[in-house]
C-alpha cells in the first residue's frame, strides 16, 4: 500500500498515512500537517491522492490551505513547492473552466487560474512550470499565440523542457500543424506520454499509414512502461479492430488494474464490452456497457458507450441483409428499441451530425416500423457523409418496397464505395442490385451484376454451355427434369459441384433471369443444381430456402413447353418438401385446371387457401377464377347455378381487392363478373384502368385486358350507339365524340365502321404486343369482328391465319366457310355485280363447298363436334348457291355486254352532245361547260347503276337523258320484281315448311318473317341486352390460370353462333328480300322521283344491313342445345330456295310483266 | 460462321408469306427461291437481287407449302384447300393436281433421289407418298394412334401430322404432330418405327443434317429446337432461345449449323459445335414462317444462301459463311 510518511516535529519519529485510507474530512489532515508543518511536497502528494480518488472537495482543500498567507509566510523560503501548489490550483481551475460550459462561470474558473498562476510568477519569474501552466491556461482558453509565447518563454531557457515542448506540440496540434507537433513531440523518445501523445496524432491522422505509425509508438510507450492506461486502452482498441479479442482481454485488464481514472476506465469498460459484443455475449457485453457508463459522470466526456448500449445487437454494423433478417429475431429479444432509441438520441445531442448514431437510429426506425423517419434519417447520414457505404446500403434497403430506381442508385453507390474502398461486396448487395435491375428490365445489368456476385463456380461451366444435358432416350427425356445424373456424373469426373449457401439466392435469380431471356435450357440445368445440393444437404439436415422455388420454377418451365404430366411431378415434389406451400398448391390447381380435373382443381386451391388463412390472395384469385369458369363452363348454363358461381367469384374478387387494392388480377376478374352481368360502363372503367397500370412492368402482361376492353367496347358497340364512349387511345378520343355529336341516329352506319375499326385496333394491338401473333383464339375474335363488319374477305383471311397457326382446330375451318358462303351469298345480293364479281363468288363457293366437304369426311376419323348432317346442310346449301351463281355469271356477263352496249350508246349521245355543244359554245359558254359536266356524270352514273336523286342532275338529266334512263329503269325495275315475286313464293314455302315451332328462337325467326319492318328491329333490340354478356365472355385468363379446356369450350360456342348464323342464311336472304318486297309496297307512292324504286331497295338494304348485326347478336344467344333441330329444318328451306331459284330462273317473262306495272306507276 | 444480310424485299407478295424453299439449280439457270403466301400465289425469285421470276396462280385459299425436286426441275406447292399442285419450274405447267382427301396437306417435301413425294397429311394422321413418275399415290404412312383414345379430345389434335422430313439417304422418313411426338418410318418397308418424344406442343418444321443420316432437328411451339439421334431415339440436345414458337428449321448444307425462324420474329444462327446461338436477325416485323438454306450445285455459285419469309409480306437474303 503506498503511503506517506510525515516526520514528527522535533523527533525522529514519522506518522504514516496510508493513502488509501486517507480521512473523509481533509481537516485532520490538515490539523496534522500543519501541525508537524510537513514538508509542502507531503501537502502535494495528499492533495493528488485526494484528486486520484475523485475527492475535488478535500483536494482543493488542501491546495487552498497550502497556498494561504501563513504557509507563504512560513515556508517563505521553500518556492518551488508553494509554485507547485499554486500551479496545482492553477491548472485544477483552468480544467475546470475548460470544461464549463456555462461562459460565466468559465470565465470565474480562468479568472481564478489566472490569479494563482500570476502569484506563482510573483515568487519567482522564471520557473517554468508555472510558464507552462499559463500556457495550457491560455491554450484552454483557446488563446494560441499567448499560448505560444508563453511555451516559448520556458522553451527559451531550457529547450528541453518536455511539457513546455509537450504544450507547443499542442499548440501547433490545434492550428492543424500536425508535423509540426510531431517534431516537438519526438523530441523525448523515451518519454512515455509524448509516445503515447504522438500516437494520438497519428491516430488522428486517421491514414493507414498513420495508424501503423501509431501503432508503433503505442507499442514502444508499452514497452518503455506497460502500465500506462492510456496507451493499453489505444492499444486494445487497435486489436479490437484487428479481431484480436483476446489480447483486447488482457490488455484492458492490465489497463483496469493499473488505472483509477474513471475516464480510462469507462474507455477500457467500453473496448471490453465490444469485444464481447462481437463475440456474441451479449450479456457480458452488456455488463460492462454499464460499467463504462457509469465511470463517467457526464455524457459529453465519452460517448462511445451509449452506442454499444444501444445496440445490444451484432447486426447493425454488418447491415447486410440476410444477416439482418436472420438476426432479427435475436435483436427482438435482447434489443430493446425504445431505451436503445433514447440512447441513440442522446448521443446525437452531443454529435448531431454522427453518422453512426444516424445509421442506428435510422435503422430502429425501420425495426419500429416508422419507415418516414428512417428514411429521413438515413437520407441525412448519407448526405453528411457521402462515402459511407453502410448508410447507402440501408437506404436502399429501405427504398426497395417504395422507389426501386432510388433504391438501386443508393445500392449502386454503396457498391462503388464498397469497391473503391478495397472492400469485399457483400454479396447480398449484388444480389439486390441484380435483381432490381431484373425487376426493371434491365437484363443485361443484371446478369453483369449476378455473374460477379457468383464469382466462380460450376455454374460458370453451365453458362458458356461447357455443361449440358447428355444424349438421352427421347422415351425419358421428360424425366430430365428430375434427374441428377449429370451432376453425378459431374462429380464422378472430378468437377467440383460447390455451391455456397451465400450464393443458392443470386443462383436462382440468375436461373430465372436466364428463364426469362429463354435460355431455358440453361436456367433448368442452374435449377437443377440448387436441387442437387439440396438433396444432398436434405439428408445432413440443412436446408437451403430457395429449393422448393427451384422446383417451382422447374414446374412452371414444363407448364409452359406444356408438359403437364411432368409439371404435376414436380409441383408434387415441392409439396413433399412442404406440404403447405400455397404457391405450390395454387399452381397444382392451375395444373388440375388445364387436365380438366375441375373438382380436384377446385380442392387443392381451397386448400391452398386454407393454409394461409385466406391472406393469400393468389389462392382466393384463383378460386374466383374457378367459380367463374364454372359459371361460364356449362352450355346448357343453368341460369341459377351461373347466377351462384357468379356471385361467388366476383365475392372472391372482392376479398382480393380489398386485401389489395392494387390487385390488377382481381380488377380485371371482377370487371369481367360485371361484364357478365351487363354492367359495361363500370367494367370498362375498371378495364381502362388496368390497362393503364398495366402497361409499365416486365412482369405484368395482360393481354386479357386488352382483349377484355375490345370486348366491352364491342358488346357496347352495338347497342350503346348513345353510350359515351371514353377511348384509351389519344388517336381515337375526339373521334367518338365527333360522332357522338354528330348524332349517332343519323350516322350509325358511320359510327358502326368506325366502331369495328376500333376493336380491329384493339384485336390486332393485343396480338400483336403478347402473344407475337400467334393466338388463334384472339384471331378467332378478330375475325368475328370482320364478320360483323360483313368484310367477308378480311373475316375470311383473319380466319385462314388462325388455321394456319392452328391447324388441327376444325372449327376455324368451318368459320372460313361460312364466311366464304357469306361473302358469296352478300355478292349475289347485290343488285349490281360485275361479271368479274360474279366469278370471284363461283370461286368463293367452290372452296366453301370444299371445305364443307373435307369436313364432312373428316368427321368420320375425328371428333370436332359438328353434326354431319349440318354440314352436308352446308354443303348442300352451298352447291345451291353455286347453281344459282351460275345463272347469275351469265345474267352479269350479259349484263355487261349490255353495259358495253349502253356504253357505247352513252359515247355516240355524248360526242352527238359534244357537237351540239361545240355549236353551242359560241353562244353560251358558261352554260354549256355546266352542262358538259353533269352530262358526264351522268353518263357515268347511268354506266354504274349508281343512282342518286342529286338535285343538281334532276334537270339535266329529264333533258338529256330521258331514253337512257328509261331503259335502265326498266332493267333494274324488272329484276327486282323478279326476286320480289321469288321471295314471297320463298316466304310463302318457309312458314309452311317450318316444323312445330318447338324452340324460342324459330318462333322468333317466324315472327321476324312476319313483321319483317321497323317494329321488329325495336323488339330486338330490346331483347338484346340481354345478351351482350356473352361477347364479353370470350376470352378470359389470368396469368397462370389460363385454362385451354375454357378455350375450346369458347371456340366451340362461337363456332356454335357461326352456325347459327349460317342456318339461318337462307332465311335470312328471303327476309332481306322481304323487307325489301314490303317496303316497296308500303313506300311506292311515296316516292316520284323516276329513279325511285332503286332507291328503296338501296334504302332496303340499308336498312337491313342496321339490322343485321345486332340481329346476329341475338341468333348467338340462342341456346345451342336448339342447333339440332334447326339443322334438321334446314333441308327442307334450302330446298325450297333452290326450287324457287330454278323457277326464277325460268320466269324471266312474269317477271318483265311486274316491270311492266310499275312503270305504269310511273 | 456468320450470317449478314444482303437483300430484303418488302411487299414480295400481297400478304403474309408462309412458305419457302430452293429450286436447286439446272443446267440453263441458277437455283431460285420458290415462295408460298397467304394471298394465293406462289413466285420464284432469283439470286441475289431477289428479282422477281414469275408468279404461278391457281390456288384458293393460302399456300402453306412449297417443295422442290431435286432436279430443279419441277417443283409442287400446297394451299389450305388440301390441293398439292405440281409445276413445271420453267413454264409454269401444271403437272398434275394432287388430292387425297379427306387429307389435308400440310409439309411437302420431294425424297432426295426424287422418285417419291411425302406430304404430311394433317388430320389424317398420315404421310401421303405420291410416285413423282405417275403421280400416283403408292402409300400412306399412318401413324400409330395413341393407346386409349382420349374422348375429352375436343379438338381433334390427337395426331395431326404437321411436317415431314426425308433423311438424306431416302431411307427415313420422319414426321411430326400437333401433340409433339415425332414418328420415324423405315421408307422401304414402309413401316413405323418409333416415337421420338420430348416435345408436347405442335412439331412444325422437322430437317435432317445433311451430314449425318441419323441426326435430326425439330422445330417446336415450346420454343425449343430439339436434336434427336432419330435411330437411336435419344434425345442428344435441347436449344433455347427464341421467345415464342419456332415456326422453321433448316440445317446448313456444310452440317455446322442450323437456321430457325419463329414466332418472335426473328431468325437464329446455331452453332451445333456449341450448341448455341451465334447470331440473332430481327430484321422482320412478324413472324417468321420459313428459312431455307440454298442447296449447293449450279455453276460460279459457292457462296451460302439463307433466305427467310415472314408475316411481313417480305422476303430476306442472307450469305452465310
Amino acid at each position: 500500500m503506498a503511503c506517506v510518511y510525515i516526520p514528527v516535529q522535533n523527533s525522529e519519529e514519522e506518522v504514516r498515512v496510508s493513502l488509501d485510507q486517507l480521512p473523509r474530512d481533509a481537516s485532520d489532515i490538515l490539523d496534522i500537517l500543519k501541525a508537524e508543518q510537513a514538508p509542502l511536497d507531503v501537502w502535494l502528494i495528499i492533495a493528488r491522492e485526494y484528486f486520484k480518488q475523485g475527492k475535488i472537495e478535500q483536494f482543493r482543500q488542501i491546495l487552498l490551505e497550502g497556498s494561504s498567507h501563513e504557509i507563504d509566510e512560513y515556508y517563505a523560503e521553500v518556492r518551488y513547492e508553494r509554485i507547485a501548489i499554486l500551479n496545482a490550483l492553477g491548472a485544477y481551475y483552468s480544467y475546470l473552466g475548460k470544461i464549463e460550459t456555462k461562459q460565466r462561470e468559465k470565465d470565474e474558473h480562468f479568472i481564478l487560474a489566472t490569479q494563482y498562476y500570476n502569484k506563482a510568477s510573483r515568487i519567482d519569474m522564471h520557473d517554468p512550470s508555472t510558464w507552462v501552466g499559463k500556457g495550457q491556461l491560455l491554450l484552454a482558453k483557446g488563446e494560441l499565440e499567448q499560448a505560444s509565447a508563453a511555451f516559448k518563454i520556458v522553451l527559451d531557457g531550457d529547450r528541453d523542457n518536455v511539457p513546455a515542448l509537450l504544450g507547443q506540440a499542442c499548440v501547433q496540434f490545434n492550428r492543424g500543424f500536425y508535423s509540426d507537433s510531431l517534431e516537438l513531440y519526438k523530441l523525448d523518445p523515451e518519454n512515455v506520454e509524448a509516445l503515447v501523445a504522438l500516437g494520438i496524432i497519428d491516430f488522428q491522422a486517421n491514414e493507414a499509414h498513420g495508424i501503423q505509425k501509431g501503432m508503433e509508438k503505442m507499442q514502444r510507450a508499452f514497452e518503455i512502461y506497460p502500465y500506462c492506461a492510456m496507451a493499453l486502452n489505444y492499444l486494445a482498441n487497435h486489436f479490437f479492430f484487428t479481431g484480436q479479442h483476446f489480447l483486447v482481454e488482457q490488455l484492458t485488464e492490465t489497463a483496469l488494474a493499473v488505472c483509477d481514472h474513471g475516464l480510462m476506465k469507462s474507455h477500457a469498460y467500453y473496448n471490453l464490452a465490444r469485444c464481447y459484443h462481437t463475440k456474441g455475449d451479449y450479456e457480458k457485453a452488456g455488463l460492462y456497457y454499464m460499467a463504462s457508463v457509469k465511470e463517467i459522470n457526464k455524457p459529453q466526456d465519452f460517448v462511445l458507450p451509449y452506442y454499444g448500449r444501444a445496440v445490444p445487437c451484432p447486426g447493425w454494423q454488418g447491415l447486410d441483409p440476410a444477416r439482418l433478417a436472420g438476426l432479427g429475431q435475436v435483436q427482438l429479444k435482447l434489443g430493446d428499441f425504445r431505451s436503445s432509441l433514447s440512447n441513440f438520441e442522446k448521443v446525437l445531442e452531443v454529435y448531431p451530425e454522427n453518422c453512426e448514431s444516424l445509421k442506428a437510429v435510422g435503422h430502429i426506425y425501420v425495426q419500429l416500423g416508422q419507415t418516414e423517419k428512417a428514411l429521413e434519417t438515413l437520407r441525412k447520414a448519407t448526405k453528411i457523409d457521402p462515402r459511407d457505404a453502410q448508410a447507402f446500403l440501408e437506404l436502399g434497403e429501405l427504398l426497395i418496397s417504395s422507389d426501386t430506381g432510388a433504391a438501386l442508385d443508393a445500392f449502386k453507390t454503396a457498391h462503388g464505395l464498397l469497391k473503391k474502398g478495397g472492400d469485399e461486396v457483400p454479396i447480398e448487395l449484388l444480389n439486390n442490385i441484380g435483381v432490381l435491375h431484373f425487376e426493371r428490365g434491365e437484363f443485361e445489368l443484371a446478369e453483369q451484376i449476378f455473374k460477379e456476385a457468383l464469382g466462380d463456380g460450376v455454374w460458370l461451366y453451365v453458362m458458356d454451355g461447357r455443361i449440358r444435358n447428355s444424349s438421352m432416350d427421347s422415351r425419358d427425356s421428360t424425366d430430365q427434369y428430375k434427374d441428377m445424373k449429370l451432376f453425378h456424373q459431374l462429380e464422378e469426373d472430378g468437377v467440383s459441384l460447390e455451391l455456397p449457401w451465400d450464393k443458392v439466392t443470386t443462383l436462382f435469380n440468375h436461373a430465372r433471369l436466364l428463364e426469362q431471356l429463354h435460355d431455358t435450357e440453361k436456367a433448368n440445368i442452374l435449377y437443377r443444381l440448387i436441387l442437387f445440393k439440396a438433396s444432398f444437404l436434405d439428408r445432413l439436415c440443412l436446408h437451403y430456402p430457395d429449393y422448393l422455388d427451384a422446383y417451382l420454377r422447374l414446374a412452371a418451365i414444363a407448364k409452359s413447353r406444356n408438359n403437364i404430366q411432368l409439371s404435376i411431378e414436380l409441383i408434387g415434389n415441392a409439396l413433399k418438401v412442404n406440404e403447405k406451400c400455397p404457391n405450390a398448391l395454387s399452381m397444382l390447381g392451375n395444373l388440375e385446371l388445364k387436365s380438366d380435373d375441375w373438382v380436384k382443381a377446385k380442392d387443392t386451391f381451397r386448400a391452398a387457401g386454407d393454409v394461409t388463412d385466406g391472406k393469400d390472395s393468389y389462392a382466393t384469385l384463383s378460386l374466383g377464377n374457378w367459380n367463374y369458369f364454372a359459371a361460364v363452363r356449362s352450355e346448357k348454363r343453368g341460369p341459377k347455378l351461373e347466377a351462384t358461381h357468379l356471385e361467388k367469384s366476383k365475392e372472391l374478387y372482392t376479398k382480393v381487392l380489398v386485401q389489395h387494392p392494387g390487385n390488377l388480377y382481381a380488377a380485371n376478374g371482377a370487371g369481367v363478373v360485371l361484364a357478365e352481368k351487363g354492367r359495361f360502363d363500370v367494367s370498362k372503367d375498371i378495364f381502362t384502368q388496368v390497362h393503364e397500370a398495366a402497361s409499365g412492368s416486365v412482369f405484368v402482361q395482360m393481354p386479357d385486358i386488352w382483349v377484355n376492353l375490345a370486348h366491352v367496347y364491342f358488346a357496347q358497340g352495338h347497342f350503346g350507339l348513345a353510350v359515351k364512349m371514353a377511348s384509351p387511345s389519344p388517336a381515337f378520343l375526339f373521334l367518338p365524340n365527333f360522332f357522338f355529336f354528330l348524332g349517332s341516329n343519323s350516322f350509325p352506319n358511320f359510327l358502326h365502321v368506325f366502331m369495328i375499326t376500333f376493336f380491329i385496333f384493339q384485336y390486332q394491338n393485343c396480338l400483336k404486343r403478347f402473344c407475337y401473333s400467334t393466338d388463334a383464339q384472339v384471331l378467332l375474335y378478330l375475325a368475328r369482328t370482320h364478320y360483323e363488319a360483313e368484310q367477308w374477305q378480311d373475316c375470311k383471311k383473319t380466319l385462314l391465319r388462325a388455321i394456319h397457326l392452328a391447324p388441327s382446330n376444325y372449327t376455324l375451318r368451318f368459320d372460313a366457310g361460312v364466311a366464304m358462303q357469306k361473302f358469296s351469298a352478300s355478292t349475289l345480293q347485290k343488285t349490281k355485280r360485275s361479271a368479274d364479281e360474279v366469278r370471284s363468288t363461283v370461286a368463293e363457293l367452290k372452296n366453301a363447298v370444299r371445305v364443307f366437304s373435307q369436313l364432312s369426311a373428316a368427321s368420320s376419323y375425328h371428333i370436332h363436334g359438328f353434326d354431319e348432317k349440318k354440314i352436308e346442310t352446308h354443303v348442300g346449301y352451298c352447291k345451291h348457291l353455286l347453281d344459282a351463281a351460275k345463272v347469275h355469271c351469265e345474267a352479269a356477263e350479259r349484263e355487261e355486254q349490255q353495259n358495253r352496249q349502253r356504253l357505247e350508246v352513252a359515247r355516240q349521245v355524248s360526242l352527238a352532245e359534244e357537237a351540239r355543244r361545240r355549236a353551242e359554245e359560241q353562244r353560251k359558254f358558261q352554260v354549256i361547260s355546266f352542262r358538259d359536266y353533269t352530262i358526264i356524270i351522268i353518263l357515268l352514273s347511268v354506266w354504274l347503276g349508281h343512282w342518286k336523286s342529286h338535285p343538281n342532275m334532276a334537270t339535266p338529266w329529264v333533258l338529256i337523258g330521258k331514253q337512257l334512263e328509261r331503259r335502265k329503269q326498266e332493267d333494274e325495275l324488272k329484276k327486282v320484281m323478279q326476286q320480289e315475286e321469288q321471295f314471297l313464293r320463298i316466304k310463302e314455302q318457309w312458314k309452311t315448311s317450318l316444323p312445330m315451332p318447338s324452340s324460342k328462337r324459330k318462333d322468333r325467326s317466324q315472327a321476324e318473317d312476319d313483321d319483317g319492318g321497323h317494329s321488329e328491329k325495336k323488339r330486338r333490340k330490346g331483347g338484346k341486352r340481354r345478351k351482350k354478356d356473352k361477347n364479353v365472355k370470350g376470352r378470359y385468363e389470368m396469368e397462370e390460370a389460363d385454362n385451354e379446356m375454357m378455350d375450346d369450350h369458347d371456340e366451340m360456342e362461337e363456332d356454335a353462333n357461326m352456325i347459327n348464323d349460317q342456318q339461318e342464311d337462307g332465311g335470312e336472304n328471303a327476309q332481306d328480300l322481304l323487307i325489301a318486297a314490303g317496303l316497296e309496297d308500303s313506300d311506292a307512292e311515296d316516292e316520284t322521283a323516276p329513279s325511285s324504286a332503286i332507291n328503296r331497295r338501296r334504302r332496303a338494304w340499308s336498312e337491313s344491313d342496321e339490322d343485321e348485326p345486332p340481329e346476329m347478336m341475338q341468333r348467338e344467344s340462342s341456346p345451342p342445345a336448339g342447333d339440332r333441330e334447326n339443322s334438321a329444318e334446314l333441308p327442307e328451306s334450302d330446298g325450297e330456295i333452290r326450287e324457287n331459284d330454278f323457277r326464277d330462273d325460268e320466269s324471266d317473262k312474269p317477271n318483265r310483266d311486274a316491270g311492266d306495272d310499275d312503270e305504269v306507276d310511273d | 460462321m456468320k450470317l449478314a444480310g444482303l437483300k430484303s424485299v418488302p411487299d414480295a407478295h400481297d400478304e403474309s408469306i408462309w412458305a419457302a424453299t430452293w429450286v436447286p439449280a439446272t443446267d440453263a439457270r441458277p437455283a431460285l427461291l420458290l415462295t408460298g403466301s397467304l394471298d394465293e400465289t406462289v413466285r420464284l425469285w432469283s439470286p441475289d437481287e431477289l428479282v422477281p421470276a414469275g408468279t404461278n396462280t391457281g390456288h384458293c385459299l393460302g399456300v402453306v407449302s412449297v417443295a422442290a425436286h431435286p432436279s430443279g426441275v419441277i417443283a409442287a406447292s400446297a394451299s389450305l384447300d388440301s390441293f398439292v399442285r405440281v409445276f413445271d419450274v420453267n413454264t409454269n405447267a401444271t403437272l398434275s393436281t394432287l388430292e387425297a382427301p379427306p387429307s389435308e396437306v400440310w409439309n411437302m417435301q420431294f425424297d432426295p433421289k426424287g422418285t417419291v413425294l411425302a406430304v404430311a397429311g394433317g388430320g389424317s394422321a398420315s404421310v401421303k407418298l405420291w410416285d413423282t413418275a405417275t403421280w400416283q399415290l403408292i402409300a400412306t404412312l399412318a401413324v400409330p394412334r395413341p393407346e386409349g383414345p382420349k374422348p375429352s379430345d375436343k379438338s381433334g389434335s390427337g395426331k395431326f401430322v404437321l411436317s415431314v422430313a426425308w433423311s438424306p439417304d431416302g431411307r427415313r422418313l420422319a414426321c411430326g404432330s400437333m401433340d409433339g411426338t415425332i414418328s420415324v418410318f423405315d421408307v422401304a418397308r414402309a413401316k413405323f418405327l418409333h416415337n421420338l418424344e420430348g416435345h408436347f406442343m405442335p412439331v412444325r418444321s422437322l430437317v435432317f443434317s445433311p451430314i449425318d443420316a441419323r441426326v435430326l432437328f425439330s422445330a417446336s411451339d415450346d420454343g425449343h429446337v430439339h436434336m434427336y439421334d432419330s435411330e437411336g431415339k435419344s434425345l442428344i440436345g435441347a436449344m433455347s432461345g427464341h421467345a415464342s414458337w419456332v415456326l422453321s428449321v433448316d440445317a446448313s448444307p456444310d452440317g455446322a449449323a442450323i437456321a430457325t425462324g419463329s414466332s418472335d420474329r426473328t431468325v437464329r444462327l446455331w452453332d451445333l459445335n456449341m450448341r448455341a446461338a451465334v447470331q440473332t436477325m430481327s430484321n422482320h416485323s412478324d413472324q417468321v414462317w420459313g428459312v431455307a438454306f440454298r442447296p449447293p450445285g449450279g455453276t460460279g455459285v459457292r457462296a451460302g444462301r439463307l433466305a427467310s419469309v415472314s408475316d411481313d409480306k417480305s422476303i430476306s437474303l442472307y450469305d452465310y459463311s
